[in-house]
């Protein structure tokens, strides 16, 4: 009692001590470029081949925020799956932090189209999961993930017991939990009602705006694509490539009213007129395989 | 405001008007129906049932087997009859289980081993467990435990009986694994060790109890089979016993007690579902 301002002094000790702690987990160390060169990747054997990506050179800067808009069936998803390393080019190179890319790795984290949370498994397990690989759980990490992402007393529950937004910010926990250089994400929120979809994008421009790590994001949806990136990659219809590049001049940090402004709708158009031929040929190609 | 299901309401033209009776009651008007049926069959005769034997004696008689009088004069009670066919049950189910459960996990996931064991196994599958029988006397030592002899070859007959289900079903769960969840632990940073346990052991084993729960009933079916050849103790041994004695009674105590016994531990195996998969009940 006699002596208060003892107290207050640990007590913002503790604070400044522990918002130090959580800028070294978030602070990137830099690395994180994606370098892809002449890329092509052929499906299928002789005879029934698929040329999903033929051509491809991207390059994508180290915190770059990059999305990628393309038709269906365009390669997209081949793209990010040779970055994450499931997939082997046919030819070219994909290089990360200039070395070439050999099967996945935590530096790279992946958020799939569908929920991937191992439903056999609680929320905090399997935010845990990434770090008890490496025998490196941090606790007080893994507890302001889940405050960050408003999954506090969600700990024990199953994934199947979450909603959609609940279950891809889980997710988004998981993957940041292994604080990953690069993440991958394959239209991550293309299942979601409009408004969950809108508040997830909010709560990855936040975390990307927070932490400075590479984003790859795949979407064919144009609103989102511009709403997100820096740059907005569009892509040609199968077999993939760039098409054209569009450099998203909008102030930062971004906020969802921001696609009212004129100079949004101007990227928007430009984007849309990109993408609507590809957008067509995918659609012959679709109809002259069926 | 309906609170029915939909089939409730399919069916709500036909008995709209009567008072709903509840579940317990459905089910004994079931059973009440099934042994009324026996008994009308027995009444009047049809196709020789007059020569069988009536539900009403085979009740009595049955409650006084479950006081422990012997099934026959001179023999053993139902319980030892139970425990040893049971015992026969579990040994081969457990035994094929401990073989089908890694070798379907190995055939599910590599293609290698897929081709190197598959298609024999799959040759053998179709064959009838009770085929079996007569190499497995030849083949197996006569093996006593103590004073206890093991029946080899009836223990085989069940193996062989309950390992099928139990292999189809785990390399079926094992191969409709979405491959994206191994992908998203390997980019968490999972060896291919911990893909193994952290995801193909719990994405399988949905399948493996499925697998457990059909490997259980067919050890049932294949214990009583064996055992109506190779002799008792045992439930089959008793319903043969009883038919060559013309004490149908006898025969229908073994049936029922062998239909109560799978049904009990389908719901044993059901329960060690619940328990090994928390995250699959609603």
């Amino acid at each position: 009692m006699s002596e208060p301002n003892t107290d207050t002094t640990t007590r913002s000790d503790i604070d400044e001590q522990s918002d130090e702690q959580f800028r070294s987990w978030t602070e990137s160390s830099g690395t994180g470029t994606v370098n892809i060169q002449d890329l092509r990747k052929v499906y299928g054997d002789d005879g029934d081949e698929l040329v999903a990506v033929d051509g491809m050179d991207l390059h994508i800067e180290a915190e770059e925020f990059v999305t990628v808009l393309g038709p269906s069936g365009c390669g997209k998803s081949t793209v990010m799956e040779c970055i994450a390393g499931y997939l082997d080019p046919t030819e070219g190179e994909v290089l990360v932090n200039d070395e070439p890319v050999e099967g996945p790795d935590p530096s790279r984290g992946v958020v799939f189209q569908e929920n991937r949370l191992f439903p056999w498994k609680t929320i905090s397990e399997n935010v845990r999961f990434g770090p008890q690989m490496r025998d490196d759980v941090d606790e007080s990490r893994v507890a302001s993930l889940f405050d960050q992402m408003g999954l506090e007393g969600f700990e024990d529950a199953y994934p199947n017991e979450l909603s959609g937004g609940m279950q891809q910010r889980a997710e988004l926990a998981r993957l940041l939990a292994n604080d990953p250089d690069i993440m991958l994400m394959d239209e991550p929120f293309s299942g979601l009602d409009a408004m969950t979809k809108e508040l997830m994008q909010e709560k990855l421009l936040d975390v990307w705006e927070d932490d400075d790590r590479t984003v790859l994001f795949i979407t064919h949806d144009v609103e989102e694509a511009i709403l997100l990136a820096d740059r907005v990659v569009v892509m040609t219809a199968r077999p993939g490539q760039v098409k054209d590049v569009i450099d998203v001049d909008l102030e930062r940090p971004r906020s969802t009213d921001m696609v009212t402004t004129d100079r949004f709708n101007e990227l928007q158009r430009r984007a849309s007129e990109s993408i609507h031929d590809e957008a067509e040929r995918a659609m012959e190609q679709a109809e002259g395989r069926a | 405001m309906s609170t029915g299901s939909m089939s409730d309401r399919l069916v709500e033209g036909f008995t709209g008007s009567l008072p709903s009776p509840t579940r317990g009651v459905r089910k004994l008007v079931s059973l009440v129906g099934f042994v009324a049926v026996w008994w009308l069959f027995y009444e009047f005769g049809v196709l020789n049932f007059e020569h069988f034997v009536s539900p009403v004696t085979t009740i009595v008689e049955f409650a006084g087997a479950l006081a422990g009088q012997p099934l026959t004069e001179g023999g053993d009670t139902i319980y030892l009859h139970a425990i040893y066919s049971g015992a026969r049950v579990a040994v081969g189910v457990v035994a094929a289980a401990l073989l089908a459960i890694p070798l379907g996990l190995v055939v599910g996931t590599s293609d290698r081993w897929e081709n190197l064991l598959y298609p024999a196994l799959e040759a053998l599958r179709p064959i009838p467990p009770i085929a079996w029988l007569p190499i497995a006397i030849i083949v197996f030592p006569a093996l006593a435990l103590g004073s206890v002899s093991v029946p080899l070859p009836a223990l085989f007959v069940v193996f062989i009986g309950s390992f099928f289900p139990i292999f189809t079903n785990t390399i079926e769960g094992a191969r409709t694994i979405e491959t994206e969840y191994g992908q998203a632990a390997r980019s968490l940073g999972a060896g291919s060790g911990d893909v193994f346990r952290h995801v193909v052991l719990p994405a399988t084993l949905p399948s493996i109890i499925t697998g457990l729960s059909l490997g259980v009933g067919l050890g049932w079916i294949t214990v009583v089979a064996a055992e109506l050849l190779t002799g008792g103790p045992g439930l089959g041994y008793i319903i043969i016993q009883g038919s060559r004695l013309l004490q149908n009674q006898v025969v229908v105590i073994g049936m029922l007690a062998v239909g109560a016994l799978g049904y009990a531990t389908s719901a044993l195996v059901e329960a060690l579902g619940n328990w090994l998969m928390p995250w699959s009940t609603e």
